[in-house]
């Protein structure tokens, strides 16, 4: 229901109301100005929220330590994933120790929920998710983000250690 | 006829029958690795422990003959302590690959491990190491240390095959299944070994890695690779279709099918369809026009095609492979009679290797529907092959049901000059092949996975196809051509 109010001879007194206004707005900015550590808005592009380490942002693929890729394109987060935005192209490898790794794999950001579902399904510790959780772009760029991005892009300078490690398992007999 | 107890349900089974083939026909799941219905009886895994009164010890259900008076038990506490110990030796040296293992998702340890197993692993010595990706032949590769030796492979190469390539060399927790030095596995069945392996210690070139078997869908259907018409089950997704397995029938093919056989779904996908209409423009020299509308291009080739035969029916001439079903040539002929066109010439492919046979499934004759094509084309009297077509005189219009699978076809390009002399030549073809451009036109078809129909095989049996799948947009059957070519041609009015 839409009531349209017409304007009454009462309602034309309206600079009591402005002037209640601007005495609440000048209250504020005296007290920030006497205050001003106290003030929770931040200059935001020069001044950043520090976000817990913890937080579940861009993802991050993590790499041996010769420095290839951990995933072993098992493919278990691509099934895990709710908003099916994970692809993953598997290859065989030369290496028979290694067997199966990923010639593509490809997050559509976008479609990508945050969910942390990847993560968790991993079995080697291979996608994690990151601190990071500003990504704005502008159109046209590039929302797939693929294997080079996911892992070696320059944040990470030169990618993030799993904690699997194939070699220490054959080791413990596993 | 023994009559037995098996949990509490009696049930009277054939003379000879083992205790596992009871528990089957009584629908009783029983874990087994070793025993398979078509191989013979190894008794090497121990799973199949079933509890059988007044026998101080369980038996193996696949070693133990149904007798008179039985009562059997699957189901007790004893017999799944018993598996899950089994189990539990045969995971011993088994490496924890299931993240890159092809069977991961149709696996016997994992589905075993799940019903019977959930236990702690009590064996704290390191794993035996054995060699991994080792190639077995031209399509197999071989994990050994996923391998539980349950010598399934070993029985099919000696009993199924007749061809003995394989064995299980060396002792105890050593041993390894491997081929004879210089003596691969290359003999055309075996890709069967990957399908009966019930872990992943076989798996198969072709399919390895492209997908995970939990993305992928099945449908039953039957083989077009030979006229043996082997009842097979398709593997797809909407990424196209990936393999080919057999699915049991005693009346054509057992449990087997021959590796030729497992290669038909390729031609099936988009890479190599014919997905629109080409047709070859003369005025511009003659380039390949393409994306003409189906409905379109049929109605000019339907009013061509009435102007000829009025004026003289022996102006046309059909030449029909047996890639398609009985349905189809029924209504192609039915049209194409009804339009008094009355040369048709059945396209035979490897004449001097067309009745072979190599003893077990695959024929010379690679297509599934000869038996059909034959039958049809003698219900409307019609007959005539394509050296019938190559003696006789020039036509003004030809209209041929390409082979669907060009890969059977090797004198493929040797026939498309002859079938140069028909004039203006209407090609249906599901593949497409740049050498098709110099026919006037080339339409899109249907392949065997995206249509329903009959397929007769070499003993004359039929088998209903049943397709389904949706890959390439504008593809249509030989049915749908007749009833578009009549409709415009007015044959029905």
């Amino acid at each position: 229901m839409s009531v349209v109010k017409r304007p009454s001879a009462k309602s034309k007194w309206y600079i009591p109301g402005i002037l209640t206004g601007l005495g609440i707005t000048i209250k504020h900015m005296l007290f920030n100005l006497a205050h001003r550590k106290d003030i929770y808005t931040i200059e935001y592009p020069e001044e950043r929220y520090p976000y817990s380490e913890r937080f579940k942002g861009n993802h991050i693929l993590t790499v041996k330590k010769d420095g290839s890729l951990r995933c072993t394109a098992c493919m278990l987060c691509a099934t895990y994933c709710p908003a099916e935005c994970i692809s993953i192209v598997a290859a065989e490898h030369d290496d028979p120790s290694v067997e199966k790794y990923p010639i593509s794999y490809e997050i559509d950001i976008l479609r990508c929920v945050f969910c942390g579902f990847c993560e968790e399904a991993c079995p080697v510790d291979a996608i994690r998710m990151g601190p990071e959780h500003q990504t704005a772009a502008i159109v046209g760029d590039n929302f797939v983000y693929d294997i080079n991005r996911l892992a070696y892009r320059p944040g990470l300078k030169g990618g993030v250690l799993s904690k699997v490690d194939d070699e220490e398992r054959h080791k413990k007999g596993l | 006829m023994p009559k037995i107890t098996i949990n509490g349900k009696n049930m009277e089974v054939p003379a000879g029958t083992s205790i596992i083939q009871a528990c089957q026909q009584a629908d009783i799941p029983i874990a087994h690795y070793c025993w398979h219905e078509g191989l013979s009886v190894a008794g090497a895994c121990r799973m199949c422990m079933v509890e059988v009164e007044k026998n101080p010890k369980l038996q193996i259900a696949c070693n133990t003959q149904a007798v008179d008076g039985m009562i059997i038990h699957t189901d007790s506490e004893k017999v799944k302590d018993t598996v899950k110990w089994a189990l539990d030796f045969h995971l011993i040296n088994h490496p924890l690959d299931c993240p890159i293992c092809d069977q991961a998702g149709e696996c016997k340890l994992q589905d075993y491990y799940m019903s019977y197993g959930l236990y702690t692993p009590e064996m704290n010595q390191p794993k035996m190491k054995k060699n991994k990706v080792v190639s077995l032949g031209e399509r197999v590769l071989l994990d050994q240390e996923r391998c539980i030796l349950c010598s399934r492979c070993v029985r099919f190469t000696s009993e199924v095959s007749k061809t003995n390539e394989l064995g299980i060399f060396n002792r105890g927790d050593r041993s390894v299944i491997g081929t004879f030095e210089n003596r691969p596995m290359n003999n055309n069945y075996s890709v069967n070994t990957v399908d009966i392996c019930p872990v992943g210690a076989l798996t198969s070139k072709d399919f390895r890695f492209k997908q995970r078997v939990w993305f992928l869908k099945d449908f039953e259907t039957i083989c077009n690779g030979c006229s043996t018409g082997c009842n097979v089950t398709v593997s797809y997704n909407q990424n196209g279709v990936f393999r080919v397995r057999p699915r049991k029938n005693e009346a054509v093919n057992g449990h087997w099918m021959c590796d030729e056989g497992r290669d038909v779904y390729k031609h099936t996908n988009l890479e190599f369809r014919l997905e629109q209409v080409v047709e070859r423009n003369d005025e511009l020299g003659g380039a390949s026009v393409k994306g003409k509308p189906v409905p379109l291009a049929i109605q000019e080739i339907s009013k061509k095609l009435k102007t000829l035969t009025s004026k003289n029916a022996d102006a046309v001439a059909v030449v029909l492979t047996a890639q398609y079903t009985v349905e189809e040539y029924e209504a192609l002929l039915q049209a194409l009679t009804a339009l008094k066109v009355k040369n048709f010439y059945h396209w035979k492919n490897n004449e001097e290797t067309f009745d072979s046979f190599d003893g077990l499934l695959l024929r010379g004759d690679k297509n599934p529907n000869t038996q059909g094509l034959l039958k049809v084309m003698e219900k409307y009297k019609v007959k005539g092959n394509l050296k019938d077509f190559e003696k006789g005189s020039a036509f003004s219009m030809t209209i041929v049901a390409g082979p669907e699978n060009q890969t059977v076809y090797p004198d493929l390009e040797k026939k498309i000059d002859v079938l140069k002399k028909g004039g203006e030549v209407v090609y249906l073809t599901s593949c497409k092949n740049d050498k098709f451009n110099t026919f006037k036109w080339q339409i899109p078809m249907k392949s065997f996975v995206e249509k329903s129909g009959t397929f007769i095989n070499h003993k004359g049996m039929e088998q209903k196809i049943k397709g389904g799948l949706k890959i390439s947009k504008e593809a249509i059957t030989l049915t749908e051509f007749a009833a578009a070519l009549s409709e415009a041609g007015g044959a029905r009015a």
